[in-house]
């Protein structure tokens, strides 16, 4: 709760921050603010607590999924810092709103509740839409901006609806409650629908098929930098909660909807996977890709055991740390060469290295190459849908994660086999470190996985 | 007093619910104006609130009408960065169709 | 006080990063105290704890540093057992290999990869550690593989030559056969008790019948994996051809350590093979076959490393007689004397070659007893202990497995006391072929030979002593009732150990004694005869026996074999799949679901046309049908 309220305040201080003239403040202000925050879900850790009522618990799995979105938003947050030009008049706001996604998003992983569901999903949701139109003259960014606000809204309203048709099954908004009245009276239908409609309305936000329209969209037109935070901290925390909400309320009845989410896994992966062969923007690329990463995470929200969370920790950290970089060199090579095509990452070997070997380290971890943590994010989840029975959903998860391998190593192969006359890159200072800093994490936990898969 | 409410089946508020939500989604689906589109899926938000209430009131049990509390105070945060983007969009390209807004694609 | 017991491994990785990072900036002096420094540091650790479990202040501990794969109920922990075994290895890995590390600085003094060399050494214990150390089986194999990466490394350290990296392919590669069937029991071991943690298999083990099924084929794949890296029939032909690498690493990996990786993982699992006596059988028959055959290859072969090769074989094959027999002590009695002497004669063999200047091949030398006094001192002394003389070290440990066959089977004891007096043979004969008689090379070369450095005879001379005195830690029932190292490894094996208390023993052990005297006696009159009486050729007397001399000196065929029966057909069959099967069909394939894949792309992102319309009707009937899907599955529709 600390964690909670401390980002809520770090957020309003960053908004004054703009409004008084303090901006140069708001950076450092903010990532002292969420390492603070992190260390107080460190000290709440084992406690277990319950709060307003018994509507949130902060909980060891809602403490480290909060930590991974705040880790998440600090490094957003530093990369905004390095790139953002002088006079781009709505930094601490941005700063800001991102503070306030990242308190809905700690708010969406500690519900115990379905009303503290809705709320965090709406204080992440809004938040997001301002930021996808942050560039105000840009006609992308108001289009990728409507898009998102249109559809999110959209599904919001399945979500309601969904709730209120379980509230009237069960009576009762509190997950406990939930579960123990469905334990006693069972599935009827009114509780199904209900069921399904929530189900729905969370695959619209983790943007499975066919609810992906909006992200490849809204992706490419948001600033990349907001896009960066969207794939990572947003879906990250869409998960969480998804998988909490079964966790807590459906787990029991699971043999109803195992398959449904199964058949949407598998066609999100494929989908995602397949449409992102095609695409001549790296960037778009990585939408597509993201999609197809879903599919996967769907997959542990399918199985729903007891290693499910687990799975799900480790596929987010390592999905958080190769996207955030890999939106990155993105970003790098959009200002060095205008564009992102592969054909941008010519000589990225011979000219930037450590750039080339960040890209290289963070591919290869999206495709789930071995020694990277992508490999072990996967094994995880794969190997307890495995133990469960679903062997086709794993061979279709394997069948497309080789296909995705075509796409992934395209920029990489660029970079390396690929001769440019264009100069070397520049890009601000410390970039480069962080970059180095991701892939390093990134092969750790390809080496020594257990430090997080066990964490809870 | 006795309830007026439960005077009609509960059912019926079911069903009128269901009918004003799919009302909205009919909107969303046929109408280009981002105005009118907003406009529908506000619909479906009442229909959500009517169905809380309804629920609320068979059950006497007020937690029902808090979260239709809540969800008018988020829709209402939701009207007002929603009109400030189909406002920031009209100031670009003067129309808020959206079939004007497809150059995001493929 | 056991958290120290984690720096063991860690010390040397440390000297293989500095070493590693810092190659070629590191300055030959710092490289060599980098290397030898880190390894003695963790001889020092261990013998700490070594001293520790003599004096009964210590128990066996495991030592969880953190959970390293956790999927599903499957927990695999990055975490160190220490026992009385474990601390037996430690001390011969760390201490021979300390030795050995010394004398590299004045083997490899001249070569410009001195650092890399030291590095990579540095590396082969730290796997080494980790290999004997590791409380899972998973973290053996995790060990095993890495050593079999430095073994692959280092034999191929004069990579220029081809000759030299195609024997550290055939290394890599027939280890690989080994490995897949340690894996495949790894992962059976997974499946039957959910675990590879060393307690909660063994534990588990008990709910076995005898000769269950399971317990029959986990033995047996782990077997494989011992056949593989301990070099036993079929898979024993890449020992000899790993000679190859410069000549410390063959006393380190190939002689006194990683070799015997396989004969340490039988031993601790003793629980698990004490439940299929099947297993136990096969032990001990490919144990006594390799031991014969390789024997009987020793003693024609003219290089001096080969035949110390051959040797390391044989006597590999003697632990496994010893532990098919369930004598496990002894054969870890065994494993120690032979990681003294046999390492000790892989030193001198070196300190000989370093003299002549890398002339690895009998018949050339001769003479050398003058001219390398203490090489041929401390050689002798190796010699007497392999053969088995009295009182040096071969002859308590090699008569311990001896009287412990003799107990299970006679035919078995009978064939490897014949193996013995083989053993006593070739080795003399290595003996008489380089150190007596005259100098055969040219005596051009002939002024230039001189002894070693300090810094390689020291080693040699710590080795001398330890062969001569290190059986008396395992004084035979003859000598008294006091068995040192059974009992410091009682914890171990107690359960599955037989104890020699027959009375019928003793005799044995005076016969044997008496038989191994008798024949090295006939060897050492036999050679002086032919080779220093008579002055002839060891080439000439050696053709004079021509059948059993031709199919011993050609290895009795077996590479040929392998080449014509497995290796030929692989490389017909890989022609033709590779040429014609996959240039038409699996290429076709492929490129063409590459094709259509990439088809099926263009087509699909047509359906993002940009249109929010689309999406929202797109999204409605994905609602609908996900309703109507979803309700009938839950049976509501």
């Amino acid at each position: 709760m600390n964690l909670l309220i401390s980002l809520t305040a770090l957020g309003v201080v960053a908004m004054f921050g703009g409004i008084l003239k303090f901006r140069s403040m708001v950076m450092p202000l903010s990532v002292l603010g969420l390492i603070g925050a992190s260390l107080l879900g460190v000290y709440a850790w084992n406690t277990n607590q319950s709060f307003l009522n018994d509507m949130m618990r902060m909980d060891n799995y809602a403490i480290a999924f909060s930590i991974v979105c705040m880790a998440g938003t600090l490094l957003t947050i530093l990369f905004f810092h390095f790139f953002h030009s002088e006079n781009e008049i709505h930094y601490a706001e941005a700063v800001a709103l991102m503070l306030f996604a990242v308190a809905g998003c700690a708010v969406m992983v500690s519900f115990t509740n379905l009303l503290m569901l809705f709320l965090g999903i709406e204080i992440l949701s809004l938040s997001l839409y301002v930021l996808a139109g942050l560039r105000k003259k840009d006609l992308l960014s108001n289009e990728s901006s409507l898009k998102y606000f249109l559809m999110g809204a959209f599904s919001t309203g399945f979500l309601l609806f969904g709730i209120a048709l379980l509230y009237g099954a069960t009576g009762s908004f509190a997950t406990t409650q939930i579960a123990y009245q469905l334990g006693i009276a069972g599935m009827n239908g009114m509780a199904a629908m209900g069921l399904l409609l929530l189900m729905i309305g969370l695959l619209f936000k983790v943007a499975a098929v066919p609810f992906q329209f909006w992200t490849p969209d809204v992706y490419q037109g948001a600033p990349t930098i907001v896009t960066a935070f969207m794939a990572t901290v947003g879906k990250v925390a869409a998960f969480a909660a998804f998988l909490r909400l079964f966790q807590l309320c459906f787990a029991p009845s699971k043999e109803g909807y195992q398959l449904v989410i199964g058949t949407v896994a598998a066609i999100t992966m494929l989908a995602g996977n397949i449409m992102a062969i095609y695409q001549s923007s790296t960037k778009r690329m990585l939408a597509y890709s993201s999609i197809a990463h879903a599919g996967y995470m769907l997959i542990a929200v399918m199985t729903l055991n007891a290693s499910s969370n687990g799975s799900i920790l480790f596929y987010s950290v390592a999905y958080t740390l190769a996207s955030i970089s890999s939106f990155l060199i993105v970003m790098v090579v959009q200002q060095n060469r205008n564009n992102d095509t592969a054909d941008d990452f010519n000589g990225l070997g011979k000219t930037n290295p450590w750039i080339a070997f960040a890209l290289a380290v963070s591919m290869l971890s999206l495709s789930g190459i071995p020694a990277t943590a992508g490999f072990f994010g996967k094994f995880y989840v794969f190997s307890s849908a495995v133990s469960d029975g679903f062997i086709w959903v794993v061979a279709v998860a394997v069948i497309s994660s080789f296909i995705s391998i075509y796409y992934y190593f395209r920029p990489v192969i660029a970079a390396y086999s690929k001769q440019t006359h264009d100069p070397v890159m520049t890009m601000p200072a410390g970039t480069q470190a962080l970059l180095i800093l991701l892939s390093l994490l990134t092969i750790l936990l390809g080496i020594l996985p257990g430090f997080i898969a066990g964490i809870i | 007093m006795p309830n007026i409410f439960q005077t009609v089946p509960l059912i019926h508020f079911v069903y009128l619910s269901a009918l004003l939500f799919c009302i909205g989604v009919v909107g969303v689906l046929i109408r280009r104006n981002a105005i009118i589109i907003f406009m529908s899926i506000e619909l479906m938000l009442n229909s959500v609130n009517l169905l809380l209430v309804a629920f609320s009131a068979y059950r006497q049990d007020p937690p029902g009408q808090i979260f239709v509390f809540f969800i008018m105070a988020v829709a209402a945060a939701e009207v007002a960065v929603g009109l400030a983007i189909i406002i920031m969009i009209y100031r670009n390209i003067r129309t808020v169709d959206i079939n004007e807004l497809s150059r995001l694609k493929g | 006080m056991n958290l120290s017991g984690v720096l063991i491994p860690f010390v040397p990785l440390l000297g293989f990063i500095i070493n590693g990072l810092g190659f070629p900036k590191v300055s030959k002096r710092w490289a060599a105290w980098i290397g030898c420094g880190s390894v003695f540091i963790s001889f020092l650790i261990a013998s700490v704890l070594f001293i520790q479990s003599l004096t009964g202040s210590f128990e066996s501990t495991t030592i969880s540093l953190f959970d390293w794969i956790v999927a599903g109920n499957i927990n695999v922990g990055f975490s160190f057992f220490i026992d009385h075994l474990t601390l037996i290895m430690l001390m011969i890995v760390t201490g021979v290999g300390f030795l050995i590390h010394v004398y590299s600085v004045g083997y490899m003094h001249d070569d410009e990869g001195f650092g890399k060399f030291f590095s990579y050494m540095n590396l082969f214990i730290f796997f080494m550690l980790v290999l004997v150390m590791g409380a899972n089986f998973v973290m053996m194999f995790i060990g095993w593989e890495g050593v079999g990466l430095c073994s692959y490394l280092l034999i191929g350290f004069w990579w220029k030559n081809r000759e030299y990296s195609a024997a550290a392919n055939k290394a890599f590669i027939m280890n690989r056969i080994g490995d897949l069937g340690f894996i495949l029991g790894i992962f059976l071991m997974f499946i039957t008790f959910g675990s590879s943690d060393f307690d909660k298999v063994f534990a588990g083990s008990s709910a076995f019948a005898t000769n269950d099924h399971v317990m029959v084929a986990i033995t047996l794949l782990l077997f494989i994996g011992a056949i593989g890296k301990s070099a036993q029939i079929p898979l024993y032909t890449w020992l000899p051809d790993a000679m190859a690498g410069p000549t410390p690493v063959s006393a380190l990996i190939h002689a006194a350590t990683m070799v015997t990786a396989g004969v340490y993982m039988v031993a601790r699992s003793n629980i698990l093979y004490s439940i299929a006596p099947i297993s136990l059988e096969v032990v001990t028959v490919v144990g006594l076959a390799t031991a014969v055959l390789s024997a009987l290859i020793a003693i024609t072969q003219s290089d001096i490393k080969k035949v110390l090769a051959y040797s390391t074989v044989s006597q590999l094959g003697y632990m496994f007689v010893a532990e098919g027999s369930s004598a496990y002590s002894s054969g870890i009695f065994h494993l120690m004397t032979h990681a003294f002497f046999k390492a000790l004669l892989f030193l001198g063999a070196g300190s000989v070659i370093h003299a002549l200047h890398h002339e690895q091949n009998l018949r050339k030398m001769g003479g050398l007893r003058k001219l390398l006094p203490v090489t041929f001192i401390t050689m002798f002394a190796a010699t007497l202990a392999i053969s088995g003389f009295p009182p040096f070290a071969g002859f308590f440990s090699k008569d311990e497995i001896l009287v412990a066959t003799y107990e299970k089977s006679p035919a078995v004891f009978w064939i490897l006391a014949a193996t013995s007096v083989l053993t006593a043979a070739y080795m003399f004969r290595l003996l008489f072929l380089t150190f007596y008689g005259e100098y055969r090379g040219g005596h051009h070369q002939h002024e230039h030979i001189h002894e070693s450095p300090r810094v390689m005879t020291v080693p040699l001379m710590i080795l001398a002593v330890l062969s001569t005195l290190g059986g008396f830690l395992g004084l035979p029932a003859l000598f008294g009732d006091t068995h040192w190292l059974s009992h410091y490894l009682e914890p171990v094996f107690a359960a599955n150990t037989r104890l020699t208390e027959h009375s019928e023993s003793s005799l044995l052990e005076i016969m044997i004694v008496v038989l191994t005297v008798i024949v090295i006696a006939v060897i050492w009159w036999w050679c002086n005869e032919k080779y220093v009486k008579k002055k002839v050729a060891p080439a000439i007397v050696e053709d004079q026996l021509p059948l059993w001399y031709k199919l011993s000196y050609n290895k009795f065929y077996v590479d040929e074999i392998y080449d014509r029966v497995i290796i030929k057909p692989l490389e017909w069959m890989g022609d033709f799949f590779y040429g014609k099967f996959e240039a038409n069909v699996i290429d076709g394939a492929v490129n063409g679901l590459g094709r259509m894949t990439v088809w099926l792309s263009g087509q699909l992102r047509k359906i993002q046309t940009g249109n929010i319309g689309f999406y929202v009707l797109s999204m409605v009937i994905g609602i609908v049908l996900l309703l109507i899907y979803g309700l009938s599955k839950m049976n509501l529709f």
